[in-house]
């Protein structure tokens, strides 16, 4: 008896060990690990490092161009979908609304119904461990979004055209929102890896195609990819233009 | 003051109609042929050598040239304009006097041919708009077509072979492209190909009201339509599920093949038919897949999510797969497709090969299956749980599969719930659980992957093969 005690404290002290790599800490029987475990890990990886056994996805678009679709590595802390500004950490709130809608044309799939609300907070948590950023830092506030009411009309839509220009969003995007810019074929992530710009004719945006996350993506920028924050550089309302004129350019106003 | 306004309409309107008559007088009495035949005229008895050819011209009279061609069942005025198609003497003039290019005319001499045969337009007109019916206003289906399809005219007497070693050879380029682009994977053609595109035999016959034109790019008429839907289908058909992977300039070849795929002979003295006419079918495998597969699969090697079909598209020529797949797995996939999704039916009675023609396309799929065979998994010796199968479904697999198993429709996995799947051997799919598709995105989910012991295996199995039943 005493044996198999000592054996079992010896195998929970190495578990413990093992799981408190980095971060935050990662507590046995933690529920957020067995969800990750049993849901992401699989194209996440053990060690959120995105390598997964799935492995790169390939998705090719109506145009025919052909999209290599990568699970995000958590090492790095580096979150595309936030509402906080741009080199911030996401809030929790961040984390849950990805995990409730998953990510459009990625294969991330909604966890929405699949988990409860405990789940998801211990998820978000654990995914927290896989970087030490998160002892660093702390998160920033979320960036208010509230929708002025002349989004999409013409006028708005003419604006957003000409910020399109001077914004030099067509050196990759190109001129017709293509994503055919003369830059896109030699920009890179921050992971290294050729990256395509977003082509805005085909439709959904990863991050939701509402007004409401276009312009949030403007705000804060994607990190990580080449998609910079429009914080500064754009007051509010141009930013709103240039939602205007993007969801021209996606075929949702005339 | 009242009736002085009215006075006035009624003088303004009488002045109006009365200039609209003099215009139609005007235009009947001038038509545009005369000027032309005028012009005609003026520069024979200009460059005429000796007498005889100026006193000829001197002699000549305005009037319609007609050209009656029974046989065809055609009457062509194009001359009535085009004065100097058969004339030496006008290789120099401007269009419409100039003589028709090239030494044609030699073997196609217009009394015996006509005009619009060939050239199309309407024959019978005797102004330039009508006759050359370009504009929406004339409603006419087949207006002249533009020169760099007018091979598309030649098939109708000639064969490939003949056409190419002339160096007309657009047309046997465009059957080329059209014979191994996988067109007839969607597309039916003498009967045979896909079921999921729109019959070919007599599309270049096809009148303008068959082709949605809204969103056509300059004249809306068939050969716009076509070069166009080549260069990018879904901009004049957004809800079209069409794959077209070709180049800028080979637009051009295969709209000038599916012009000449027309309705109706020519009749037996106009033909000069030895060789090829048609695309036809080959029997040996790697031409057969090109012809019907290579549209949507590719290489064979790359499996991949495809947004326009909304669905992964299997590579079905990877080791992977061929290591676990049978020869009879492949057949039963060839001939009965996959119901609820775009894989169609190839047997006879659907998609069209012969049984001959489908062993030939299996022996190429197949060439690269690796000599080795999976390890046994022994699934009837396991007595399975359909509960814990489920469970385990629902939070293994339904992230990619969908909860029903019904795949596509932003699912990276195929679908499970089509009788091919329902119907195959449990011990197959047991295998590719437990082994995965290396190199695909399905992983594998036994010891040596996501670390699923067998039981799970062949409970997860047991409920994949319930699926069809759920609703």
């Amino acid at each position: 008896m005493k044996v198999k005690i000592f054996v079992l404290s010896i195998i929970l002290l190495i578990s413990q060990q093992t799981g408190n790599a980095f971060g935050a800490e990662a507590k046995k029987n933690d529920p957020g690990k067995k969800v990750y475990e049993e849901r992401c890990q699989i194209c996440h990886g053990a060690k959120g490092d995105g390598k997964g056994l799935v492995g790169v996805m390939k998705r090719s678009e109506k145009t025919g161009r052909m999209i290599n679709v990568e699970a995000r590595d958590f090492t790095l802390a580096v979150f595309r979908f936030r509402s906080t500004s741009t080199g911030c950490l996401p809030v929790n709130e961040d984390f849950i609304s990805l995990i409730n809608k998953g990510i459009p044309r990625s294969f991330m799939p909604s966890h929405k119904d699949q988990l409860s609300m405990e789940e998801k907070k211990a998820l978000a948590e654990y995914i927290k461990t896989f970087s030490t950023r998160w002892k660093e830092e702390e998160p920033c506030k979320s960036i208010p979004v509230k929708k002025p009411r002349w989004v999409g009309s013409r006028s708005s839509v003419e604006k957003g055209k000409k910020i399109y220009k001077e914004m030099k969003c067509w050196e990759c995007h190109g001129d017709d929102g293509k994503g055919k810019g003369p830059k896109s074929d030699t920009i890179k992530d921050d992971w290294g890896k050729p990256i395509v710009p977003f082509d805005f004719t085909t439709g959904a945006t990863k991050m939701g195609d509402a007004p409401e996350n276009v312009y949030t993506a403007y705000t804060t920028g994607l990190d990580g990819t080449g998609m910079p924050s429009y914080e500064d550089s754009l007051k509010e309302d141009e930013r709103w233009h240039l939602v205007s004129y993007t969801l021209k350019l996606m075929g949702k106003v005339k | 003051m009242r009736n002085r306004f009215f006075l006035w309409i009624l003088f303004l309107s009488g002045a109006v109609l009365f200039v609209f008559t003099l215009i139609a007088a005007y235009r009947e009495i001038a038509p545009e042929w005369k000027r032309y035949q005028a012009q005609y005229k003026e520069q024979i008895i200009k460059l005429a050598k000796d007498d005889a050819t100026k006193k000829k011209a001197k002699e000549l009279v305005p009037a319609v040239q007609q050209i009656y061609l029974g046989t065809l069942n055609r009457i062509d005025r194009c001359m009535s304009c085009h004065m100097g198609v058969e004339n030496p003497m006008m290789a120099n003039a401007k269009l419409p006097l100039k003589q028709h290019s090239g030494d044609y005319l030699k073997n196609h001499p217009p009394d015996k041919f006509g005009c619009t045969v060939c050239h199309y337009g309407q024959g019978r007109a005797t102004n330039k708009k009508e006759a050359h019916a370009a504009t929406r206003d004339t409603h006419w289906d087949f207006p002249t077509i533009p020169l760099k399809y007018i091979q598309s005219s030649c098939t109708q007497c000639h064969d490939y072979e003949m056409l190419s070693a002339k160096g007309y050879d657009n047309i046997a380029k465009g059957a080329k492209l059209f014979m191994e682009k996988g067109c007839r994977g969607c597309h039916k053609l003498n009967g045979i190909g896909g079921a999921l595109g729109k019959k070919l035999d007599v599309v270049g016959s096809q009148p303008i009201a068959y082709f949605p034109m809204r969103f056509v790019e300059g004249d809306r008429n068939t050969y716009n339509w076509h070069k166009q839907h080549f260069t990018d289908p879904r901009a004049l058909v957004p809800e079209s599920e069409m794959k077209i992977n070709v180049k800028p300039e080979e637009t051009d070849l295969l709209a000038t093949y599916v012009l000449s795929l027309r309705a109706g002979e020519m009749p037996k003295d106009y033909r000069r038919i030895k060789g090829t006419q048609t695309v036809e079918k080959p029997d040996e495998g790697e031409a057969l897949y090109r012809m019907f597969c290579i549209a949507c699969h590719t290489t064979g090697k790359d499996s991949y999510f495809d947004e326009i079909f909304n669905r992964t598209i299997p590579a079905i020529m990877k080791p992977a797969f061929l290591k676990t797949a049978d020869e009879k797995y492949i057949k039963k996939v060839v001939e009965d497709g996959r119901a609820g999704t775009q894989m169609t039916s190839w047997k006879a009675t659907a998609g069209g090969l012969t049984g001959v023609e489908i062993n030939n396309l299996i022996a190429y799929i197949t060439k690269d299956r690796p000599s080795a065979k999976p390890e046994r998994f022994d699934f009837a010796g396991f007595k399975t749980d359909l509960k814990r199968g489920e469970e385990l479904y629902n939070i293994r697999c339904a992230l990619c599969h969908g909860k029903k198993g019904q795949g596509g429709e932003g699912f990276l996995g195929l679908n499970l719930r089509n009788p091919v799947v329902q119907g195959a051997d449990p011990e197959f799919l047991a295998i590719t659980v437990r082994d995965g598709r290396s190199e695909t995105s399905m992983p594998p989910f036994g010891k040596k992957g996501v670390g699923f012991t067998d039981r799970d295996i062949a409970d997860v199995v047991s409920y994949v093969k319930t699926m069809s039943k759920k609703k």
